[in-house]
């Protein structure tokens, strides 16, 4: 592939340890997300007595950034270089980056929507701390997604040699 | 070097976690903490399911990493939900924090069980 940037990108550490060891990060960090925020509801539920609770508007940022996460890494990484060869078909890699487009929209978009929330809900009504804990949560929430989908991105762009394969 | 001992000591161990899990249960008259075992239980499934459906021996495209890189996934989704689940019903005040230590420590023996015990048994069952 012809170089486009004048600076070359680090070559990452191919070890397929390493590499599966980045999948279940990924995995932890996606569970600590979601966990953060049904923490917060059931908190909101049992134990809170105050009257604002988590509804339904706390969840969608989440799920739309859950969205994003899903359709990111469900691209086919090798399409996204696939205008290079001949037999890729009528841009595929154009298609690709489009859905790649969208897939990282929807996660920013869940993440401006989480603190967007935390500043409407909970900071601008100016509750005290046990409340705006609901809006935190929902932005680290959020944050832990992504960070779980970057880490995933990265680790599955680690180059492996054939022997992992084999090594099955 | 997975012998007779191996085995005996990975019983105790897992008698040990599930005793802990059981009376962090019983002690407080609350069971939610036995959902801990569930999701222990759960957790080593999807790479031992993800294993099978991939294809090793297809090594030119690589196609079959995507659903073992899945596995992996739900296996680290579910290890730290085996935390967080008591930690959240702590927190809650659905149950109380000894239940929740009690419990985190069982489900991670039991968990280190299954995993050490398909650590030292793989080869003799697989080839």
């Amino acid at each position: 592939m012809s170089r486009l940037w004048r600076f070359p990108v680090p070559k990452l550490p191919s070890s397929a340890v390493l590499r599966t060891a980045g999948v279940y990060t990924s995995g932890a960090l996606f569970s600590l997300g979601f966990f953060l925020l049904l923490d917060a509801s059931v908190y909101s539920k049992h134990a809170n007595g105050g009257d604002v609770h988590i509804t339904i508007v706390d969840w969608i940022p989440l799920i739309c950034s859950i969205l994003g996460m899903l359709v990111i890494n469900s691209i086919e990484r090798s399409r996204l270089v696939a205008d290079s060869y001949s037999y890729s078909g009528n841009g595929v890699a154009w298609k690709a980056k489009l859905v790649l487009f969208m897939g990282f929209a929807l996660m920013a978009g869940g993440l401006a929507g989480a603190a967007t929330v935390l500043i409407m809900k909970y900071v601008v009504p100016a509750y005290p701390w046990p409340t705006l804990g609901f809006g935190v949560a929902g932005v680290v929430g959020s944050a832990c997604v992504m960070l779980s989908s970057v880490v995933l991105w990265v680790s599955q762009n680690i180059e492996e040699d054939y022997t992992y394969n084999l090594s099955l | 070097m997975a012998g007779l001992k191996t085995i005996i000591a990975l019983s105790f161990v897992l008698a040990i976690g599930f005793l802990l899990v059981i009376l962090s249960s019983a002690l407080y008259a609350n069971y939610y903490p036995l959902l801990v075992v569930a999701t222990y239980i759960l957790a080593p499934l999807p790479n031992a399911v993800c294993a099978r459906c991939s294809s090793p021996d297809d090594f030119i495209d690589g196609s079959g990493n995507g659903v073992l890189d899945f596995g992996r996934f739900l296996t680290g989704f579910f290890v730290v939900m085996g935390i967080a689940l008591p930690a959240l019903l702590a927190h809650s005040g659905i149950i109380v924090v000894p239940a929740m230590v009690m419990s985190i420590i069982g489900g991670l023996l039991i968990y280190g069980t299954i995993i050490s015990f398909t650590m030292f048994f793989q080869e003799e069952s697989d080839f």
